[in-house]
């Protein structure tokens, strides 16, 4: 008896199996053959992941048009030298593509082959910080959609400027900023040279130039696509830079050149430097490379101002995904409502800050709980209250085809002639002017 | 059925270019269609994602106009000479060292000396940017020893090809000291010690037998590193993060070509780039080659 039952249980678990397996594969197989596949190359792959969630979103708000996004994480160069090489042979290329700030002009030069996005992206036009999609339009359309504003804020280390007697709260114009500079900056040793210093600026990458350059009012194009380096708002730009270095003497070189290496998280974490302006997404790097350890000491604040009435901050860095014209024309309909929906409904947004740390190019959604939490890695303030406060006028800026070369320049000779052999800005930017033309960059002037 | 296949593969004239497919066909598609295309590459304005058309030696001319091309032309020739000042007599003193004999263990030692060659390089970079960092290693040591104040390796020009002959010199030696020593073992015993009788001393027997003797390896090196330092690509591209340098001041030929090509999309100029760099090598390789006496006839 007990061993019948034994039996007869055998047979209902393995009847239950198979009737769950069928239920599960059929089911799959049923959404596998409505479901529209889309590929997609990141080069982050929180990005990926991040996409992802917003298709599942896309599937339950959709379930008459399901898509099934699959993505692919390569490396940076390895991923944009691929996507290249795949669109001048006309095959290989995904889908939908991640495409990094800087190299987005590279893909405009000749023939472009991604799809204009305006039809997607107008119904959300007057929610959004228009001037974000700039450096992915071209001849007047829009090619692709951020991830983020990447707004530029102020990270302060209270603790230095408290010791100096400086209110991070009053540092709220560039003149303030200066004064509390030179009393922050102090030679602590003794040996003749300061070991503190208020800030530091990059002279091997862009972001200390070019966000004090597009707040002046300059840039490295124009609306109409211009090149305007040797506009007098970025030969003012680069004087302010220089001088903060050498007249105020309250900046250093940044370790190794840029923001981002090793030396100068040391730098950061060992109290060397009380501050540095660099966009929003650079708060990730306060728990990811400097491992939590100013978190008694580090807040968010927005830009100090040149002006009263001038921008209050710009834009750095950024991803935005772009459609090839290797997808499936029936596909393309669909794959543009998807990345609108991923990038720019109210609840993306939200999940922009929530999944990736990134603040929002919806202003609207800078009120939603979601975001105005308290953030243990700054002193359990809540950041997007200031980074919010900083988004009053904020500076567009606008690409062109030879973007990523002015880029290169910056990086590489005209940063360091300004800061390290002292050159007069207007030669840098003339200098810089001259190399453009020789690669045959039309500039006017 | 299958016999007369095996004839003809049997056939003694058949057979050596059956055994020699394998080799040209990966040869021909991946060494010798890449260099025809790129040499035909630089002579089109093949700019972006667009068609090609003949422009003859405008890339050419345009190459020269680069201020970027002459710094990095200058940077590389810099950067192969220091190598060679250093890659030449350094490993060849270590390579007569350990084949002297007063070295005890010396089988060890070319085990560790050859282990740089195996790092990988991103893993050397890395390391690299450590300990050339203001408060790195390097500095600990200057100061230490010779009381030198920290030097921003990293972030000054002037001090930016020696911090790439720094990595060269660690990566290089143990490989050159293998050349050397296998060099070494080549030369006769005997004429050491018929040497030694006659009265010569230790730097007799280096000057007279050792350094002549050696000179068919000594070539070889030599050429390798020349080719090797206008080649250089990973070392400033990872050192530096991807550029080249504090002003440029490492920007070699080989990363301007990449730069070129893939920051500018601009292939056509890129190849002719390429062209000169292997005409500078093929220059060079021919002249050592000559200097060294390798076209002369044997007595």
């Amino acid at each position: 008896m007990i061993l019948m039952e034994a039996e007869m249980n055998k047979r209902t678990s393995l009847f239950l199996l198979v009737a769950i397996l069928i239920a599960t594969f059929g089911a799959s197989v049923t959404q596998a053959q409505d479901a529209t596949d889309l590929s997609l190359w990141v080069f982050v792959d929180r990005h990926g992941l991040f996409m992802q969630h917003q298709a599942e979103r896309w599937n339950e708000a959709n379930p008459d048009r399901p898509i099934n996004l699959t993505y692919e994480q390569i490396d940076y160069t390895q991923m944009h030298d691929n996507l290249l090489s795949a669109l001048l042979v006309g095959i290989g290329a995904p889908d939908l593509a991640d495409v990094e700030i800087k190299k987005f002009a590279t893909f405009t030069k000749g023939d472009l082959h991604f799809i204009p996005l305006e039809s997607a992206i107008d119904p959300y036009r007057g929610d959004i910080i228009e001037s974000r999609l700039a450096p992915y339009t071209a001849g007047g359309h829009n090619y692709g959609i951020d991830y983020h504003l990447g707004s530029f804020v102020m990270y302060y280390n209270t603790a230095i400027l408290e010791a100096a007697g400086v209110d991070v709260n009053t540092l709220t114009t560039w003149d303030a900023y200066v004064e509390a500079g030179k009393k922050v900056t102090q030679d602590t040793d003794g040996d003749g040279s300061a070991d503190v210093y208020m800030t530091s600026v990059e002279t091997t990458d862009i972001f200390s130039a070019y966000a004090l350059m597009l707040m002046m009012g300059g840039g490295t194009y124009n609306a109409d696509g211009e090149i305007i380096l040797e506009s007098p708002e970025n030969v003012a730009a680069l004087q302010f830079l220089q001088d903060l270095v050498h007249t105020h003497g309250i900046a250093r070189a940044a370790s190794s050149g840029y923001h981002h290496s090793p030396e100068h998280f040391t730098d950061l974490i060992e109290g060397r430097t009380a501050s540095l302006w660099m966009p929003q997404w650079y708060m990730t790097r306060f728990p990811d490379d400097m491992g939590s350890a100013l978190a008694d000491s580090a807040v968010v604040r927005p830009m100090p101002v040149f002006e009263e009435g001038g921008y209050t901050t710009t834009m750095g860095g950024g991803t935005g995904t772009v459609i090839t014209d290797q997808i499936d024309p029936a596909k393309v309909d669909l794959a543009k409502e998807f990345l609108a929906f991923a990038k720019l409904t109210y609840e993306a947004n939200v999940s922009l800050w929530t999944d990736l740390g990134f603040d929002p190019m919806r202003t609207d959604v800078y009120e939603d709980p979601a975001l105005l939490i308290a953030m243990d890695d700054f002193m359990g303030e809540v950041p997007f209250t200031y980074i919010a406060a900083g988004l009053g006028n904020v500076a567009p800026e606008y690409t062109g085809p030879f973007y990523p070369e002015i880029a290169t320049i910056f990086q590489t000779t005209a940063l360091y002639d300004l800061i390290e052999n002292q050159a007069p800005p207007a030669d840098v930017l003339a200098a810089a002017v001259e190399e453009l033309r020789a690669m045959g960059a039309e500039v006017g002037g | 059925m299958l016999k007369p296949v095996y004839t003809i593969l049997n056939n003694k004239k058949v057979v050596p270019f059956v055994f020699l497919l394998p080799f040209m066909t990966v040869f021909l598609i991946f060494k010798v269609y890449p260099v025809i295309t790129a040499v035909i590459m630089s002579f089109q304005n093949f700019q972006g994602i667009q068609s090609q058309e003949w422009v003859g030696l405008t890339n050419y001319q345009n190459v020269f106009d680069l201020v970027r091309f002459n710094q990095a032309l200058t940077n590389t020739t810099a950067y192969t000479l220091g190598t060679l000042l250093v890659l030449i007599p350094l490993p060849l003193i270590l390579a007569v060292l350990l084949d002297s004999g007063r070295v005890v263990q010396s089988t060890v030692f070319r085990t560790l000396l050859f282990l740089p060659a195996l790092t990988s390089l991103v893993v050397t970079g890395t390391i690299f940017r450590l300990m050339l960092a203001e408060n790195g290693f390097i500095n600990l040591f200057l100061e230490a020893t010779l009381g030198v104040r920290p030097l921003r390796w990293l972030e000054i020009a002037d001090l930016a090809l020696p911090s790439l002959i720094v990595v060269a010199t660690w990566r290089w030696t143990g490989i050159n000291i293998l050349y050397f020593n296998s060099g070494l073992v080549n030369i006769p015993r005997e004429l050491y010690e018929a040497a030694t009788i006659d009265g010569a001393n230790v730097f007799q027997l280096f000057w007279s037998i050792t350094l002549p003797l050696l000179r068919p390896t000594t070539l070889f090196v030599v050429v390798l590193s020349i080719i090797g330092g206008y080649q250089v690509f990973v070392e400033p591209f990872i050192v530096y993060n991807g550029g080249g340098g504090p002003g440029d001041s490492a920007l070699s030929m080989a990363l301007l070509i990449y730069r070129t090509a893939f920051t500018s999309f601009n292939f056509g100029t890129a190849a002719a780039m390429g062209v000169i760099l292997a005409a500078i090598i093929f220059v060079f390789s021919l002249i050592q080659f000559r200097f060294f006496g390798v076209f002369r006839q044997e007595d």
